[in-house]
């Protein structure tokens, strides 16, 4: 049996992506627990797909084009979001603009571009989301990160140092608003296939001998936590990133 | 992937289960669906949660066993695996800081016994290392098992006066890293529960002076650890390993500054 609180029945959800954003599997994880959900950002294909996977499930979605980098297009979103379903309980900031580079190469604008995109974006959707999630004094915000916010790997400083942010972000902040009953988590992915199916990744492939559970992760590896933190079954939990690594996070 | 998130069919062994987070975990591995086996050294309080198991409606038993003897944690096993037939979950949530053992007991450093600190140790952490040996072979036998060790948040920070709790709880930790590495690919997985501050005690006038130093606010119920244990005990969790969850209502995001210090500067 499901325990009871990992329901999101009445729940609304605001999934807002950019780059390698894994909407339509993030948002069919909260359909199945019951959430109605908003996509927000530009892969228009990918934000009907979503929307369409959240509706097979009987769900309500809506599909919102937004400019993550956009404050003015966030709050138009979240405003357009609350005025149609009254509140929003989820915000899960799901933003992964891939790039590495050894650093000499790095341009000013790539730089700022990986920052802007992965780190800048989670502070103006939550800000733009928070605000309305202050007024009810209940909240939920999922960022997904990655573990390298907490290792390094070399030609990845912009993106290290954009992930990073992110989980000191998450920490800053669950403090900020532990009052206010606003739980402030992240979850951390470990080497994720490129494959919306998930492939498992070469055997033989150095990266994936690496890993100590010898695959790589699948989105479908993220949704039952996605679920837990998203739900009343993580009423305690705030201020952590979680970590799905398939135990490369306790490799040596 | 929702319904992954059951333990139907599974069976459970929960060590200090007759505590106030053992019982609750318990509980929650049973409402998912369990069938748990639950070992103490106090036998009261054991067959209390055994009971409160089988009014679930799950099956449950009570074996007594003191966790700082590996005799007694290998017949507690063999006994928990003949049972059912098999276990499936191994939760390690015995340990404890308690005055016996010198933590916290308000005296000298200097003053601590080698006898209170190998209790401290043991209770803490060998009790975990003998129950996760005793059950680690049968698990790689079936292909397939979860271990979960709580551990604490003062596996990761400091505690004034709590030299053995602190010492053996890091111990925890790793010791999770390290089963981790070692059994992934047989197909076990070990994770930690680093829990805050929870009510487990009778004493709600000591908890209640803790409120408002947890940045939500309040001291945590035991019954929250039931669904993280739920998860990490599930299917659910196959691809996470190793890993440590903190569940502290804030603690760990904290820890620069006292709860509620807010600085404004502005540019």
């Amino acid at each position: 049996m499901i325990l009871k609180e990992f329901s999101l029945e009445g729940k609304v959800a605001v999934v807002a992506g950019a780059g390698r954003s894994w909407l339509k599997a993030l948002a069919s994880f909260l359909a199945e627990a019951g959430a109605d959900v908003a996509l927000a950002g530009q892969d228009q294909k990918q934000m009907e797909e979503a929307a369409q996977e959240v509706k097979n499930l009987g769900r309500q979605a809506i599909v919102m084009p937004t400019d993550v980098t956009s404050y003015q297009q966030i709050e138009e979103m979240a405003a357009a979001v609350t005025s149609q379903w009254e509140k929003i309980d989820i915000l899960v900031n799901s933003m992964d603009l891939q790039f590495a580079k050894p650093l000499l190469e790095v341009t000013e604008e790539e730089w700022h571009r990986v920052i802007a995109t992965n780190l800048t974006a989670v502070f103006l959707c939550t800000k733009a989301v928070g605000k309305h999630m202050m007024e009810r004094k209940e909240g939920k915000v999922i960022t997904i990160t990655s573990v390298l916010a907490e290792r390094g790997l070399s030609n990845s400083t912009a993106y290290c140092a954009s992930k990073g942010g992110v989980g000191q972000f998450t920490k800053a902040l669950a403090l900020e608003w532990a009052r206010q009953n606003i739980r402030v988590n992240a979850i951390g992915v470990g080497w994720i296939s490129e494959e919306a199916e998930g492939e498992e990744g070469e055997p033989k492939d150095p990266l994936v001998r690496y890993i100590p559970l010898r695959r790589l992760c699948r989105p479908d590896d993220l949704g039952a936590l996605l679920v837990y933190l998203a739900s009343d079954a993580s009423s305690y939990v705030t201020g952590q990133t979680y970590f799905v690594s398939g135990g490369v996070m306790a490799h040596g | 992937m929702l319904e992954k998130l059951t333990l139907d069919g599974k069976v459970a062994v929960v060590t200090g289960g007759g505590g106030g987070l053992g019982t609750a975990i318990s509980l929650a591995l049973a409402e998912a669906g369990a069938d748990i086996v639950v070992t103490d050294f106090r036998p009261k309080d054991g067959e209390s949660a055994a009971a409160e198991v089988v009014g679930l409606g799950r099956k449950a038993v009570f074996i007594a066993a003191d966790i700082t003897k590996s005799e007694e944690v290998n017949s507690m096993m063999a006994r928990a695996i003949s049972q059912w037939g098999k276990v499936d979950i191994l939760v390690n949530c015995a340990g404890i800081v308690r005055e016996e053992t010198g933590d916290r007991a308000g005296k000298p450093f200097w003053e601590i016994t080698d006898q209170e600190w190998h209790l401290g140790i043991d209770t803490n952490l060998t009790g975990a290392f003998f129950c996760s040996r005793a059950v680690a072979k049968h698990m790689v036998e079936r292909k397939g098992g979860k271990i979960i060790n709580i551990a604490s948040g003062f596996g990761l920070r400091g505690l004034r006066g709590g030299f053995m709790y602190c010492t053996a709880k890091a111990g925890v930790i790793l010791l999770t890293m390290s089963l981790a590495l070692s059994l992934g690919r047989e197909g076990i997985r070990i994770n930690a529960i680093a829990p805050g501050l929870f009510r487990t005690w009778q004493s709600k006038e000591m908890y209640d002076t803790r409120d408002p130093f947890i940045p939500v606010g309040r001291v945590g119920y035991p019954r929250e650890i039931g669904a993280l244990a739920v998860y990490l005990a599930s299917d659910a969790s196959d691809y996470v390993t190793g890993e440590v969850f903190a569940i502290d209502g804030g603690t760990l995001a904290s820890g620069s500054a006292p709860t509620g210090y807010a600085p404004v500067i502005p540019i």
